[in-house]
């Protein structure tokens, strides 16, 4: 059961430096205060907040795109101030942003994904095996030969996965990466960052707004002003609603109403977070 | 004895890029009236965002005919200029196009160039603040790019309003914003709409978010319109949705299930209030 930490982050406090205030005065603004978290090597965790409750700035300290102020985070092992690390971190652990469009650089599909590994020298016949092999995973095997632009939304999010996949990481953060896509989509997307984490035993990380997503992950943990103030598995998270709507995250209303359901008699378990569990509860 | 404010009969248009024709839109006939709220509603590629360039004239019919506001914008003597007025458009993420050094200049931009005197721009500016719950003694002074995204994109709405258009389009207004920047971004044009009787199309590929606004949809699917009907008809198809590459909201689809399951739902049920006291009372019964 106690399997090792990939990701140890001990007691990190950061501040974004020099914010512009009014009158152009400097400021730091705290955007994370005396964070713990312990991810191990995976699991499947999420990381809830609504903007600026600081889930973002946590998810860049994990891969060394920042450093915090105080406190440290280790990567498996590997203290990610240590710059001669840091290459070796970011592999390790790869982040997908918002906007697909930012991280896609080549002309046609199957070039984007094999970038990175091009960059880095590897022989042409290992990146083919790389580049195939995380095309299949991420299910864009058919479109590899198409320039990015023709592709959607979702589709473009798929490629900048494989992109990350092809360098054999560890760890996926998933930083509110279903936020500009369509309802469908978002969750073909969610569907997919399972899939790699049962299939392939992949850590993922997936910090967004939406408790939707949170349903089917492992560990929950709710950020606010730079801490987390809630974590547990989604039943424990999604028993308080009224302490979520405090957090300013807008409630599904499937768990909505098993939650009114509840309240008014009705024997439905405090688990049932999904869809298709509420279901099953409400007709065995 | 209908006040249509918008009619497009037939239209259809088609991209012409050299040799290659695409037919985006085809034949498309719609009536909305005046001073409701509808929603326009499609995955991407169905031909939405083309529909409504035509609301406005930047886009013009290859076939058929749309008039908007009593202006025939297929005609070959248009007046755009007035059509534009009377046609507010606020584009996906419209923060992008602020550009004033302060709130007020941004905004004051399309007034200034109606002729209108300093002190009805003035007004309008003011009033348009008020309108997306900017107050002005706060805002009107602070440059447009220190705002959160939420407070730019209503900076971006107020622009459009202080020129007091009789029709607001707004394409993907809420994308990227978090919950409670969604919402309130809703309420303030639900606002608008009741103090100032604006007539309100809005893009959306999300009809859960846009369906507490709305009083009529329009799905589009591969340049065609394939329904047409309130929020709560619409929503009672579940898997027919699915096909159009639209997800039903969460709430419809656990209905669906339940029915599947043998519970007698209405198919009309709606809301959270109705698909509680439906659920309730069927449990009862089975107790």
């Amino acid at each position: 059961m106690s399997k090792p930490s990939l990701i140890d982050i001990q007691h990190i406090s950061y501040a974004y430096p020099a914010s512009k205030g009014k009158k152009g005065e400097t400021q730091p603004v705290a955007a994370l205060r005396e964070v713990n978290l312990q991810v191990r090597q995976g699991e499947y965790l999420v990381v809830l907040g609504h903007n600026g409750s600081g889930k973002s700035t946590l998810a860049r300290h994990c891969n060394a795109l920042l450093l915090p102020d105080d406190g440290r985070v280790l990567v498996s092992g590997l203290d990610t101030r240590d710059t001669s690390k840091q290459r070796t971190i970011r592999e390790r652990v790869g982040i997908i942003f918002q906007n697909p469009d930012n991280q896609i650089i080549a002309t046609v599909v199957e070039d984007d994904v094999a970038w990175a590994l091009a960059v880095r020298g590897l022989p042409a016949a290992v990146i083919r095996e790389r580049v195939d092999a995380a095309m299949a995973a991420v299910g864009i095997t058919q479109l590899r030969q198409l320039p990015p632009h023709k592709l959607s939304g979702g589709q473009r999010q798929r490629v900048a996965i494989a992109g990350m996949l092809a360098l054999r990481p560890q760890c996926i953060i998933a930083d509110e990466a279903t936020a500009m896509l369509d309802p469908l989509s978002r969750q073909e997307i969610t569907l997919l960052l399972h899939q790699l984490n049962q299939e392939h035993g992949l850590t993922i990380i997936q910090v967004t707004h939406l408790l939707e997503e949170a349903a089917l992950a492992q560990r929950v943990a709710v950020m606010e002003q730079g801490r987390i103030v809630l974590e547990g598995p989604p039943a424990t998270i999604f028993a308080d609603l009224e302490r979520l709507r405090a957090l300013k995250l807008a409630i599904p209303d499937p768990v909505e109403l098993a939650d009114r359901l509840r309240r008014a008699g009705m024997m439905l378990s405090p688990t049932a977070v999904t869809v298709e569990a509420i279901a099953e509860e409400i007709i065995p | 004895m209908s006040d249509a404010i918008i009619v497009a009969r037939h239209l259809s248009h088609t991209y012409q890029s050299g040799p290659l024709q695409k037919a985006a839109l085809i034949d498309v006939s719609l009536e909305i009236e005046r001073g409701s709220c509808v929603a326009i509603i499609g995955f991407n590629g169905s031909g939405k965002t083309t529909l409504v360039q035509h609301f406005n004239g930047l886009l013009r019919p290859s076939e058929g005919t749309i008039i908007v506001d009593g202006i025939d914008v297929g005609a070959g003597n248009v007046d755009l200029r007035a059509l534009r007025q009377r046609v507010g458009m606020l584009f996906q993420f419209p923060e992008g196009q602020l550009f004033g050094r302060t709130v007020f200049a941004d905004i004051s931009f399309g007034p200034r160039r109606m002729n209108l005197s300093r002190r009805e721009i003035r007004t309008r500016v003011l009033e348009a603040l008020e309108a997306v719950g900017l107050p002005h003694h706060e805002y009107a002074w602070r440059s447009p790019f220190d705002l959160s995204g939420g407070q730019m994109r209503r900076v971006a709405l107020a622009g459009v309003l202080a020129m007091r258009p009789s029709i607001l389009v707004l394409d993907e207004p809420t994308v990227g914003l978090d919950a409670s920047g969604r919402e309130e971004f809703y309420s303030y044009l639900g606002r608008i709409r009741r103090e100032q009787g604006v007539t309100i199309v809005l893009v959306s590929h999300d009809m859960a978010e846009v369906s507490s606004l709305a009083d009529q949809l329009f799905v589009m699917y591969e340049g065609r319109q394939v329904m047409e009907g309130s929020p709560r008809t619409i929503f009672a198809q579940g898997e027919q949705l699915r096909q159009w590459k639209l997800a039903p909201p969460p709430l419809s689809e656990l209905l669906a299930l339940l029915r599947r399951r043998g519970l007698a739902i209405p198919s009309d049920t709606f809301t959270l209030d109705e698909a509680f006291s439906v659920l309730q009372h069927s449990a009862q019964k089975s107790l």
